[in-house]
């Protein structure tokens, strides 16, 4: 019987993921996540938080690239390293990619050739959940729109209505394209679409989101909008900021210092 | 004629047959266990639920914890007698990985192949 | 009534044959992409929809354009339609069932197709096009076989069936005018996001949709005899004719519009589609031969006399349908996203399986319509 499982395990392949994590170290490092009380243990009351995140792009370091590998680690984003299948949940770009619609002319040179950080905005009139013929994607009550991969039917709509570009789909078995496999979050399946959830997974453990606290520069602030005492407000309010295509009406929660 | 009567009347089906067939098939873990599978001993003092309602209702449990903790960001339950516990398939594996052959053993006896582990790890893939 | 299709020559089952051919090909394709994932089609994280979400729109108008027979048959009483009207309905028939399949053909998990209607979501346009496509599909069923029954049976046709043939008149505008609106909600794809969008997608269904029609009654004139009448045939030109030149006139008022304002996200898709983007040309010769093959088919139409000759005619209609395939069946889904919403430009080009499973698609609805019509001229000629 054992040796039947065993065969039965190795010829499923299943073991496979089993072996990355092990090979990689993880082994140790491994805990499933504890079955303790959350920081919020009861309903939530909707529209009371609302997650934003401002950007300083002034301190991100053209080389850097800590946040987007954090992130897609952490949330086993694959990787195919061929652009038709690509999914991604927060890249750097251009400004001309990033603002196209935002002023150009007579920018300095700096300003124009500095990294942007793109993700998703995580709008509070947003067009992908109205899109949506199964509501897979939402609102969620504390501002995030978030994806409920159980019940995507992968029919792309909300990659039409997206005015940013970001969301992915899987084209392909994720599971393919993960080298190293995180035990924290779970993959995606073959046909859904995803998108950054502003580390919902992490803020219910009480954890900033991966992107802030992988940046050395500490260029990421991460807060709730609607309360005025938090960091976030007191950065907007003191610094000139902007959104992404403001002219949409689509009101992004991610903002950028320029 | 006969024969091109017969040609539509087995051509169609077998078509409509080969396309469920191919809209239904999908990579996965095809293999069947000969034997029933084992009672296994389990210190149940830190359940959820009693044995007896999880092997007949876990698919409906876990359907609630999902739609309540994902859409409504309602995480904790309360069992009957009041100990409380995060909505997590994390949940029941932080018990039930110590048996790599938890949820297989019935499901493959069963002949079920839900698609939780297309996603999430299963018993047989944590470390 | 349906083993009157079990009864036909040998041209007939030849077609029916190939047809299966084409069938089997497409589904041997389709479990292809069932297996490894939309990754086997041409489709791409910048252009997320292709080949498939295109034939589907195309396939809308042409569903819709059954109610140019049935409006002027039953509301006006043009009794020159009533040979027509049926394969009218029937065409329509097969095209909605291809629309459905193109849909479930590009879906990334179509095992939960149901997911539509278990969380019905009345802010999606999808959920209402999956309605009233649904809708459409029944109404023609019913109405056009219970009217070709009683026919059959030579006594009229049950009152019942009356409110449901006036019902797919106001039924067909919408489900052209919902599948306008899947594209003409969405901000930032701004080659989609105009008012006219919803005209343009009836005008061009009434061009393309109502000129298959006549290639099919001429088809069917050819093959079994049945005539469905020179007079019909050249009504339904006047109605193409006007259709065309309206949908040519609203492609004009977008050229006008984006390149007067002179708004760049305007222009950007135009530009890419008509005159290449940035060193990126590749539909640039498909969109002008739409549009001369468009402008010379109207051409043929307006000269008086041209249309009564079925050489012409069918020469004229056939053009005006690849014509509008290609405009919107082609340029209009591919360039919403060119260029991407970060402004880049990524280039598409259908794969072999997306193309086998497309022609599958097309087989199974001319199969539906030729067994559905081979009925329809079976009772018509009291074979």
């Amino acid at each position: 019987m054992n040796k039947e499982r065993r065969d039965f395990i190795r010829k499923t392949g299943l073991g496979v993921l089993a072996g990355i994590c092990a090979s990689s170290g993880l082994i140790q490092a491994f805990a499933l996540e504890e079955t303790v009380l959350p920081a919020w243990d009861e309903k939530p009351v909707p529209g009371k938080i609302r997650w934003g995140m401002l950007i300083d792009t002034r301190k991100c370091r053209q080389d850097c690239k800590e946040c987007v590998a954090m992130c897609h680690h952490v949330h086993n984003v694959p990787d195919f390293g061929n652009r038709k299948d690509e999914v991604k949940w927060i890249w750097k770009s251009s400004y001309e990619h990033v603002f196209p619609t935002s002023t150009q002319q007579f920018r300095t040179k700096e300003v124009l050739e500095r990294p942007y950080l793109a993700l998703c905005n995580h709008c509070a009139e947003s067009p992908c959940t109205r899109a949506c013929p199964t509501e897979a994607t939402f609102k969620r009550w504390d501002g995030i729109v978030s994806m409920d991969y159980h019940r995507c039917i992968g029919c792309r709509f909300c990659m039409a209505a997206c005015p940013y570009g970001s969301r992915s789909f899987n084209w392909r078995d994720p599971r393919e394209g993960i080298k190293e496999a995180s035990v924290d979050y779970p993959t995606r399946m073959t046909g859904v679409v995803e998108k950054c959830n502003f580390c919902s997974d992490r803020l219910v453990k009480g954890l900033m989101p991966a992107c802030v606290e992988s940046c050395p520069e500490k260029a990421l602030t991460f807060g709730d909008l609607n309360d005025p005492r938090s960091d976030i407000r007191a950065l907007l309010e003191s610094n000139n900021t902007m959104q992404r295509k403001p002219e949409l009406g689509t009101k992004p929660s991610v903002f950028y210092i320029i | 004629m006969r024969i091109k009567k017969m040609l539509l009347l087995i051509a169609v089906p077998v078509l409509m047959l080969f396309a469920v067939v191919a809209f239904f098939r999908q990579p996965g873990h095809a293999e069947t266990a000969k034997a029933p599978p084992a009672p296994v001993a389990v210190d149940s003092t830190k359940c959820i639920a009693p044995a007896e309602y999880m092997r007949a209702n876990h698919m409906q449990v876990l359907y609630a914890w999902r739609n309540s903790s994902v859409r409504e960001g309602n995480r904790v339950y309360i069992a009957k007698n009041g100990s409380r516990f995060q909505k997590s398939l994390n949940t029941c594996l932080g018990c039930h990985s110590t048996n790599r052959l938890f949820c297989f053993n019935c499901h493959m006896y069963a002949n079920v192949k839900p698609k939780c582990w297309n996603c999430h790890l299963s018993p047989m893939e944590t470390p | 009534m349906i083993e009157k299709a079990l009864k036909g020559t040998r041209n007939y089952w030849a077609w029916i044959a190939s047809l299966l051919a084409l069938i089997a090909v497409g589904i041997t394709a389709y479990n292809r992409q069932r297996w490894f994932g939309l990754t086997v089609t041409g489709m791409g994280r910048d252009i997320s929809w292709g080949l498939y979400i295109a034939q589907f729109t195309f396939l809308v108008g042409v569903a819709a354009s059954a109610v140019m027979v049935v409006l002027p048959y039953y509301l006006h009483n043009q009794k020159v339609f009533s040979k027509t009207v049926i394969i009218g309905e029937f065409m329509a028939v097969s095209a909605t069932l291809m629309c459905l399949l193109f849909i479930l053909a590009d879906m990334g998990r179509p095992d939960r197709v149901l997911n539509v209607l278990l969380y019905p979501s009345p802010h999606s346009m999808v959920f209402w096009d999956v309605m009233v496509l649904n809708g459409y599909f029944i109404i023609n069923l019913v109405s056009g076989w219970t009217v070709l029954g009683a026919e059959r049976r030579g006594i009229p046709p049950p009152a019942w069936v009356k409110p449901i043939i006036y019902l797919s008149i106001p039924w067909a505008v919408s489900i052209h005018t919902v599948t306008a609106f899947l594209y003409a909600g969405l901000p930032g794809r701004h080659l989609w996001l105009t008012a006219v969008l919803a005209p343009r997608f009836l005008a061009s269904a009434f061009a393309a949709g109502t000129s298959l029609l006549i290639l099919v009654t001429l088809i069917i004139k050819k093959v079994s005899g049945f005539d469905t009448g020179k007079e019909a045939r050249e009504k339904l030109a006047v109605i193409v004719t006007y259709a065309g030149l309206i949908n040519i006139f609203m492609i004009g008022t977008e050229f006008f519009t984006a390149f007067y304002s002179n708004v760049p996200s305007h222009k950007h898709s135009l530009q890419y589609l008509f005159f290449g983007l940035e060193g990126h040309y590749n539909l640039v010769p498909f969109m002008w031969f739409s549009l001369i093959l468009g402008l010379g088919s109207l051409a043929v139409l307006l000269v008086p006399g041209l249309k009564t000759s079925p050489k012409w005619l069918a020469a004229a209609c056939a053009g005006l349908v690849v014509s509008i395939w290609i405009d919107k069946g082609v340029g209009l889904i591919l360039g919403g996203f060119i260029p991407s919403p970060l402004d880049e430009i990524v280039d598409y080009f259908p794969t072999l399986t997306e193309v086998s499973v497309t022609v599958g698609i097309w087989a199974i609805g001319m199969l539906v319509l030729t067994l559905l019509l081979k009925v329809a001229v079976a009772v018509k000629t009291q074979e």
